[in-house]
């Protein structure tokens, strides 16, 4: 609760090639401060918000967390839109621009393998949908209901052989997709699903991929459509999103390629 | 370099909170600031385990494994670092350790 003077630090969007910074918009909120042939997308924040203390406050308070967090994407897909950029992960601060001078001459190597990983490419986000229940009626037909113990027990085998049909078919589809779209993208990588809670739909999430494309490339898309009227029949439906800065293609960290 | 076409595609409103949060809290190139976040600290990871570990056991309890056997998927999903990431999240959170409890 100190009256001090606010002191600020400097937040680290991404990098970008010194080269590309002409083309960037005039964002009055964003500074550029480079090094050598990379610069650093920052904005001045406050210590009163980003600082160790009320960030880790503020980072447990939803409203503030989904605001900051689209913000930090839209100045990221702001600068994707007009040029490579190496994502950061959200809340990377620097005290000083010398800080983030030294931090880009100490990363030079990653962060020029990141930009040339991405080079004139975009991320596209795919996902893969099931409705159980259209799924499994278009899988096979309801048992009737059964009358005799004996009947009975045959539809729990049934039923469980059918749940097990349900499951190949849906793994099967996942894969068969993934697989597609991977022949289109210059690199994938398969995700863990997100959870109901978090997508508030009904369907199931079977399949939750990330695609790297060359900037304007439609064929993922096109390919996207025809997956989800080929499949949706079936209870499935196959979604694109994008395109995004390229954040699944540039951490060198546990790489195995 | 001259201005991209970017490809419009998903639904043109604004992209859903899970698929942001799972983008700038979980991907992009982790460099040490000044100010260390640490993200696996605090309460942040109710939002980060309802993401890597409700979704990776939820997705189990389904039967959607399908990545989990095949080297060249799990690969690419970065296996190996989710399960080291996810033991981290679990042990910070007071859970048992997803490591080992499948029998």
């Amino acid at each position: 609760m100190s009256a001090s003077a606010t002191q600020t630090a400097l937040y680290v969007y991404g990098v970008v090639a010194l080269r590309d910074v002409p083309s960037l918009e005039q964002d009055p909120a964003v500074e550029i401060v480079q090094e050598d042939a990379l610069a650093a997308i920052t904005r001045v924040v406050s210590l009163d918000e980003y600082g160790e203390d009320t960030l880790r406050e503020n980072l447990n308070d939803r409203e503030w967390l989904e605001e900051n967090a689209r913000a930090h994407e839209d100045v990221l897909l702001a600068v994707a839109a007009v040029a490579d950029v190496v994502p950061f992960r959200f809340g990377t601060i620097c005290r000083t621009a010398d800080d983030v001078r030294a931090l880009l001459a100490e990363q030079r190597d990653a962060l020029t393998a990141g930009l040339e990983r991405i080079r004139g490419c975009v991320e596209l986000g795919v996902k893969l949908w099931a409705d159980r229940d259209r799924v499994e009626a278009a899988l096979a037909p309801q048992e009737p209901a059964a009358e005799s113990g004996r009947a009975y027990l045959e539809a729990r085998r049934n039923e469980q052989r059918r749940a097990a049909d349900i499951q190949a078919m849906c793994n099967e589809v996942a894969r068969g997709a993934y697989d597609r779209l991977l022949r289109l993208a210059v690199a994938g990588v398969v995700n863990r699903p997100q959870p109901r809670e978090l997508t508030g739909r009904t369907e199931d999430m079977l399949l939750n991929a990330a695609f790297l494309v060359t900037a304007g490339d439609r064929s993922i898309a096109e390919e996207v459509e025809r997956l989800d009227r080929e499949l949706r029949d079936l209870g499935f439906s196959v979604e694109v999103t994008g395109p995004w800065p390229a954040h699944n293609f540039v951490a060198a960290e546990g790489e195995a390629e | 370099m001259s201005s991209r076409e970017l490809a419009t595609t998903g639904g043109g409103g604004p992209a859903q909170l899970a698929d942001v949060l799972e983008r700038v809290l979980d991907k992009g190139i982790v460099i040490a600031g000044d100010i260390q976040i640490n993200l696996l600290d605090i309460e942040l990871l109710t939002v980060k385990l309802r993401l890597l570990v409700a979704s990776a056991d939820k997705a189990r309890e389904m039967g959607i494994d399908w990545w989990e056997g095949d080297p060249f998927l799990s690969r690419g999903a970065k296996n190996d670092g989710i399960e080291g990431r996810l033991r981290k999240l679990e042990e910070a959170a007071g859970l048992p350790t997803s490591k080992g409890d499948e029998e």
